[in-house]
């Protein structure tokens, strides 16, 4: 469904991925995992078109999406929906207004459906009753749900989340990768989660991608992991294993 | 429901009208209160620096024609425009600045919008139309700051003080200062939104930001302010040779 072939990207002279290959199939939820700094946000934002690669190709059910114009990338990215890493709502519009933005934006729907789809996609985040409220009036980890509601408003096949528990406490971390989980079976969605928490990925990934230093160094299925000899594997498992 | 084929949208809609009024409205509410009071205190100093002068020279029946000349040509767009830079220009980068780190850019055009179109445009032609119109508030109330300090602080009555002013200040003066404070609006919107939206590196890149607005803003109608002087002089030389 998603494939990436020998994908490079530098900042500044700085090359971030060095020749990323692999590949995604559909309805599967693949965890991204490496230290800060190997070029995971990266590899995302190259998949929307937020970013364009130096070189290489990428391709969405067969169809390849780099180097297209900003207007060519609409219909990928309704096909994508992308959870950042910060909430990134827009502080001047109500959780409605922000759940519906991506809904009058991709789409011409009439006002009750929109209303209906807001409704839908709060509950989906298990979130009721804050739809008049502003974001700053919401905890963080209520921004990260609305945010995930914001995404799946717009009924995307793939679903990308950018270090979607960044910041937050373990029990909502728990409660946020619960939801990927649940979300990603019940809207039988593609799933690709940046991130470096290997002890979630382990618990929900169908497979796991380790990056380092810009080049995927090891990947496979969570039991397959467990086995890894790469160093970078061995210190994710080791941390797991002190935490627990 | 098949969303994508069914009801998708195949064109981005032209930049949305509402949201400029929306900008002109919130930009000209922030800072009406505040440029009105600067222009008032323009036109006051302006009044008491001539008064010091002019008392010298037994010419206070000039005061209000000079002041208002000089208020409306050159030292009330440019204090005007100082006070605008530091409290629109500084609130619109810091504003978009926070938006582009914290990846609300990237959301917006994940979700299908276009920055430029949604949040750029309304700010710019909201930030030039509303300066422009905060300036002329702020060039009128410093006339009447001027003859306001002229009746009080001089001993002026009204009537002697808007004798002169219909003398010294002739059309070329209103439209003069009417062209600058224009000018100084699309300078102000065309840096801040720039700035702003162009901002990288977290908290630290916005506080950067702010600065380089403020800076590039302030040097900016400076720099513009001393062309169109130097322009309008002499299209005036030309114009009395003529």
């Amino acid at each position: 469904m998603i494939e990436f072939h020998n994908l490079k990207k530098s900042f500044s002279g700085r090359e971030v991925l060095k020749g990323i290959t692999f590949t995604i199939g559909e309805g599967e939820i693949i965890f991204v995992l490496g230290t800060s700094g190997t070029g995971k946000s990266v590899l995302l934002k190259n998949l929307v078109g937020l970013l364009q690669p130096d070189s290489g190709e990428i391709y969405i059910d067969g169809e390849r999406v780099d180097g297209k114009s900003e207007e060519e990338y609409l219909p990928v990215r309704r096909k994508c929906g992308m959870v950042f890493q910060h909430p990134a709502l827009f502080d001047s519009m109500t959780v409605f207004e922000n759940v519906a933005f991506g809904l009058r934006k991709h789409f011409n729907l009439p006002e009750d459906e929109v209303v209906k789809r807001v409704h839908e996609s709060l509950a989906l985040v298990r979130l009721e009753n804050v739809d008049q409220k502003m974001p700053q009036e919401l905890s963080y980890g209520m921004q990260k749900r609305v945010s995930l509601a914001r995404t799946v408003a717009i009924r995307p096949k793939i679903l990308l989340f950018d270090e979607p528990t960044t910041g937050l406490d373990p029990i909502t971390t728990n409660a946020v990768n619960k939801l990927i989980y649940d979300l990603s079976r019940e809207l039988n969605v593609t799933s690709v989660v940046v991130s470096h928490d290997m002890h979630c990925a382990l618990d929900i990934a169908d497979r796991i991608i380790v990056l380092d230093q810009g080049l995927v160094v090891a990947q496979g299925t969570p039991s397959e992991m467990k086995n890894s000899a790469v160093p970078l594997v061995v210190d994710f498992l080791a941390e797991v294993d002190s935490a627990y | 429901m098949d969303f994508s084929s069914k009801f998708c949208r195949p064109q981005r809609r032209s930049f949305e009208r509402e949201l400029v009024f929306e900008q002109i409205w919130k930009v000209t509410q922030q800072s009406a209160l505040t440029t009105a009071l600067a222009g008032f205190f323009v036109g006051a100093v302006m009044t008491v620096q001539f008064t010091m002068q002019l008392k010298q020279f037994g010419a206070l029946a000039y005061l209000g024609g000079l002041s208002t000349s000089a208020t409306i040509r050159e030292i009330g767009p440019l204090l005007i425009a100082f006070m605008l830079s530091g409290k629109v220009g500084a609130f619109t980068s810091a504003e978009l600045g926070t938006m582009r780190v914290t990846e609300q850019i990237d959301a917006i055009r994940c979700l299908g919008a276009n920055p430029i179109q949604e949040i750029i445009l309304p700010r710019f032609f909201g930030i030039v139309v509303s300066s422009f119109f905060l300036l002329a508030i702020g060039l009128f109330m410093s006339i009447f700051g001027g003859l306001f300090l002229g009746v009080f602080f001089a001993g002026i009555n009204p009537d002697e003080y808007l004798r002169y002013v219909p003398v010294v200040v002739k059309w070329p003066s209103l439209l003069i200062g009417l062209f600058k404070c224009f000018v100084f609006a699309f300078l102000l919107a065309t840096i801040c939104t720039y700035k702003g939206y162009t901002t990288t590196g977290g908290a630290v890149g916005v506080g950067r930001s702010v600065v380089n607005t403020a800076v590039a803003t302030m040097v900016s109608i400076v720099v513009f302010d001393w062309v169109s002087s130097v322009f309008a002089e002499t299209a005036a030389i030309i114009y009395l040779a003529w």
